[in-house]
């Protein structure tokens, strides 16, 4: 067992433990940490694997934007004198059956996808995404960029509905 | 393995220059405050008054480290590790020498501006787990700031990527030219306000407004921990001062070998007195102006730069 094998299974461990503190903390605020530590760990995979623009951005967008935005929204909940808000339904069994569902949803996409060795059609550094981007792959990311500045456009039409 | 012990090593380097810069940063900050305002500092300990930080110190060790009785016991605790720690790794990613950068990565730039981005969630969750009013406001003050100084600091670097072509710090050295300071000033304009302001000093220190919110979000914090907070703050500002020295003013390029890296730290210092001299030179903002400065101002800024920068390199 080489010093690789046991950084993977480190990361591995910090995010299954980080999806299981998500999923069974009653307390939100707590969950919002579990979430953190997952994200955390999924960007340590993707450093793991080569893909170090895209551990970053996961680091930039998820962990300094959305998780940020959850836990300003959880601070901004009414909370009881004695505690943080908790969650008290539940759920369970359509939750796991949601849960369930997706995961061999997902699992019978990637089974067909995923090289059969990782190193193929990885794109990992900037200069290479840079190359696809401005490249063969152009009209996505422009079709990317027009469909960010619509939803964009929506939320202030949206906002802004009120003042008018 | 000699990269995770070269890693350990560099992880130390940076929580000692941290806390020696934090060490000099109190006293340096004390004593320019109070020659601006008419007031010599402090005098009384060692030299200059250079050993009052070390008393201090020594002070803040040895004080009961207090967790109030309503606070989230765990969160509470772990919440001034989680500001201090991005700000040392953002130390890894700047160039401090010909050829040298501790952690020489192809998204070096990315990663600057990336990782001290995690701390807004320690300043939430301190000021979540504080179970105190005045910190709940301090923490979403300092969110709300933080998110939005992020995007003009961010546009502000991206000229130095347009120019070289890369964001390897070490690429960009070696493309560097004398005429980018000229070129790239309104850039730094914006960098040095919104690092200001993503540092949580003044005139940008509303999350801690002494004054209305008695010290924000770290309120209840006390001893070492209320320490790790203030060695964030200057751990924070240094990296910014030493990023902007480097990219904005050429760093150790102007000297050879190890006289450049003295410049470096030189205009890295002179670069961090100016911030302090802007604290304790400007009143603190309104929130509704800070964010105005944030959005309508700086952004533009950034941005017309950009075009700039678009505009000139085709003739270049």
């Amino acid at each position: 067992m080489n010093l690789e094998s046991v950084i993977f299974a480190i990361l591995g461990i910090v995010a299954v433990s980080g999806g299981i503190v998500t999923v069974f903390a009653r307390d939100v605020s707590r969950m919002a940490m579990g979430l953190g530590t997952f994200l955390v760990a999924v960007a340590g995979f993707f450093v793991y694997w080569g893909a170090t623009f895209l551990g970053i951005v996961q680091l930039f967008v998820y962990i300094g934007g959305v998780l940020v935005l959850m836990i300003f929204a959880i601070m901004l909940v009414h909370r009881s004198p004695d505690g943080s808000p908790t969650i008290e339904t539940r759920h369970d069994v359509a939750a796991i059956a949601v849960a369930g569902g997706l995961f061999f949803l997902v699992v019978t996409a990637l089974r067909g996808a995923v090289p059969d060795s990782v190193d193929q059609g990885i794109t990992s550094g900037p200069a290479e995404l840079n190359e696809a981007f401005l490249g063969p792959m152009l009209t996505h990311f422009e079709m990317g960029g027009v469909l960010l500045l619509a939803v964009l456009v929506a939320v202030v039409v949206i906002l802004g509905g009120d003042e008018r | 393995m000699s990269g995770l012990a070269w890693g350990a090593l560099y992880g130390l380097a940076a929580g000692l220059v941290i806390a020696i810069a934090a060490l000099i940063g109190v006293w340096g900050e004390r004593k320019v405050a109070g020659r601006i305002q008419m007031r010599i500092g402090p005098q009384e300990l060692g030299p200059f008054g250079l050993l009052q930080t070390l008393a201090d110190t020594l002070k803040l060790v040895l004080k009961e480290d207090i967790t109030p009785a309503a606070a989230d016991v765990r969160i509470f605790r772990i919440a001034p590790l989680i500001v201090f720690a991005p700000i040392a790794m953002s130390f890894v990613i700047i160039p401090y020498a010909s050829g040298f950068a501790p952690l020489d990565t192809s998204v070096g730039i990315l990663f600057f501006m990336a990782v001290p981005a995690i701390s807004v969630i320690g300043v939430l969750l301190a000021g979540w787990s504080s179970r105190n009013t005045y910190a709940t406001i301090g923490g979403l003050r300092a969110a709300a700031q933080m998110i939005s100084y992020e995007l003009p600091r961010t546009l502000s670097i991206l000229p130095f990527v347009l120019l070289a072509g890369s964001m390897r710090p070490l690429d960009i050295m070696d493309e560097w030219r004398w005429w980018w300071i000229p070129l790239t000033f309104i850039a730094f304009i914006v960098y040095f306000i919104s690092s200001i302001a993503e540092v949580n000093r003044g005139p940008f220190d509303l999350p801690e407004a002494e004054s209305e919110l008695v010290a924000g979000y770290f309120a209840d914090y006390s001893g070492i921990r209320w320490a790790i907070f203030m060695m964030a703050e200057y751990g924070g500002m240094v990296a910014a001062a030493l990023f902007g020295a480097v990219f904005w003013f050429g760093g150790y390029l102007h000297l050879p070998g190890a006289l450049g890296v003295i410049m470096l730290i030189a205009v890295a210092t002179l670069l961090a007195v100016a911030m302090i001299w802007v604290k304790w030179t400007f009143p603190r903002m309104r929130p509704d102006q800070l964010m105005g400065t944030a959005w309508k101002v700086l952004t533009p800024m950034a941005l017309l730069q950009l075009v700039i920068v678009g505009v000139v390199i085709p003739w270049l």
